[in-house]
């Protein structure tokens, strides 16, 4: 029982990587960028919320309706007015842009929030849970595993049956050919990472739920959610969840070996599955 | 000649300082079949990049339907009724058939009242394989079939000139002769038709004019009927062939 307990917690710990992972992955899948800046943008959306929450006493409910359009609009600016100039074959210039970008933002944050770690109280939902047999599972990890599928689900329906799916598909596919089938690919990307960012709104209230922050944690979260998506196979939103997935559950299971092996062993799933599959567990390749 | 749909005069374009084409003119008229032919290096898909915004113009005039396109995007040309069947097919991979056809449905121009529209069901009825093949990724489709699409996706943008960039290029003969079988229909349609193509005697024959490129330039140009296959030799390599 104890095992199975452990997939059960590293599965719903995955559903809050997978938020972060499937943007990631929309990111890297329709432009080729590997977003550096991800899991500080997460961490700014969080501290944002904390701020909100403290001067105008706003639930988690009512910050997810703020910071949703909050991180949309962030991640269009950041898209519009940077890295629609850098976005091409090479991936390298968004790579170092959005690098300078993740130091840039811890620093902003350092000034602003100073190093302290924050937390937002989400009340009587943080402390709920069921009783299974002997297993106990909290209601906030359920509901952060509900959002992720709903969301990856939903992303991959966007994807598959909207027009702007379609052109997103298209511009990944071959963005020349997207431009002459009258696709203004700019726009289009602008969009994407609209809707990766907005994503991220959702995350940051979950994370700053379930644990505290600070503005030098986002390294943190991108590692986890890079790993996700490497192990999943980069471009692919459900293997962005099945990875994210798969880390949870390595996380939980290494824990319960020993209590500081939890972060070691997600680690070594990663590199397992890159040495194994460097294309990841979902790719066609 | 009917009224013009496309002109350029005196149009130099190429890859950033690299010049590849040089006082080029050349016009469409509304409804016409071109045929556009030249070596290997001519500068044919160059100046075909230039046309749909791919590629800058650094001077000269570009118009279409009137209006200066020298400086628009090529989502933009695309919308204005300029479509390109680009070499190599540049079909969207992990994508279905009709998705790939649905992508430019989505970004039509707006067919006016009065005009063919192109839907997937009168495609399917000028590809009736691709009617067949419809749910299949690009992919797995033969060159032939993966060319419908490329043609078919250029439909769906409703262009009022279609510019069509070596679309027998690696086919079988019998295939090539079905792809180019389409040309009248679409033709009917009102829509003008440019083709570039390697066989100088199939351009001739499914083209009202030939432009023949030496070296980035115009070196021939006039109807299919009165220019002869020396003259074209002649403008083709820039020499004086003996003949037989």
């Amino acid at each position: 029982m104890r095992w199975v307990d452990a997939i059960i917690q590293g599965t719903l710990l995955g559903g809050l990587y997978a938020q972060y992972a499937i943007g990631m992955s929309l990111m890297f899948g329709v432009m080729r960028i590997v977003n550096i800046a991800h899991g500080d943008l997460v961490v700014l959306l969080a501290l944002i919320g904390i701020s909100l929450a403290a001067v105008f006493g706003l639930g988690p409910g009512f910050l997810v309706l703020l910071l949703v359009p909050i991180g949309a609009l962030v991640g269009w600016a950041l898209q519009r007015f940077i890295l629609n100039r850098l976005v091409g074959d090479d991936p390298l210039p968004s790579l170092i842009a959005t690098f300078g970008i993740s130091i840039a933002l811890q620093n902003a944050m350092l000034a602003i929030w100073s190093a302290d770690t924050r937390s937002l109280d989400a009340g009587a939902l943080a402390s709920k849970s069921f009783q299974i047999g002997e297993m106990y599972i909290g209601l906030l990890p359920i509901l952060v595993f509900v959002t992720a599928v709903i969301l990856t689900a939903g992303l991959s329906m966007v994807l598959k049956g909207t027009k702007f799916g379609r052109a997103l598909r298209a511009a990944a596919a071959d963005r020349d050919a997207a431009t002459l089938s009258g696709i203004d690919t700019k726009s289009i990307y602008a969009k994407a990472t609209a809707v990766a960012v907005g994503i991220l709104g959702i995350a940051a209230v979950f994370q700053a739920t379930r644990t505290t922050i600070a503005p030098a944690d986002g390294g943190g979260q991108l590692i986890y959610a890079f790993e996700a998506v490497i192990i999943g196979g980069m471009g692919s939103i459900w293997g962005a969840f099945l990875g994210a997935m798969v880390l949870g559950i390595a996380q939980v299971i290494g824990s319960r070996i020993d209590p500081g092996w939890g972060v070691l062993a997600g680690h070594l799933v990663f590199l397992v599955v890159l040495a194994w599959r460097p294309q990841g567990i979902m790719s066609r390749k | 000649m009917s009224e013009m749909l496309l002109k350029a005069r005196a149009l130099c374009g190429g890859y950033r300082d690299f010049q590849a084409l040089f006082s080029i003119d050349f016009d469409v008229a509304k409804g016409e079949a071109v045929a556009l032919v030249g070596a290997n290096g001519a500068g044919k898909s160059t100046l075909f990049k230039t046309l749909v915004g791919l590629l800058p113009v650094k001077s000269g005039t570009l118009t279409f339907n009137g209006r200066d396109i020298a400086a628009m995007p090529a989502h933009t040309l695309s919308r204005q009724g300029l479509a390109l069947v680009p070499e190599g097919r540049r079909l969207f991979k992990g994508l279905t058939v009709e998705d790939n056809l649905r992508v430019a449905l989505d970004h039509a121009r707006t067919v006016e009242p009065g005009e063919t529209v192109w839907t997937l069901e009168r495609l399917y009825d000028l590809f009736p394989i691709l009617a067949e093949r419809r749910r299949q990724v690009v992919e797995k489709l033969s060159g032939g079939q993966q060319q419908m699409v490329a043609i078919g996706r250029a439909l769906m943008a409703q262009p009022k000139l279609l510019l069509c960039d070596e679309i027998s290029l690696g086919l079988a003969p019998k295939v090539i002769g079905e792809i180019y079988a389409m040309i009248p229909s679409i033709r009917a349609t009102g829509t003008a038709i440019v083709i570039v193509e390697q066989d100088v005697s199939l351009a001739q024959r499914c083209a009202d004019r030939i432009y023949c490129m030496l070296e980035g330039r115009i070196t021939l140009t006039g109807a299919s009927s009165d220019i002869s296959r020396e003259q074209i030799t002649e403008a083709y390599f820039g020499v004086k062939h003996a003949v037989g």
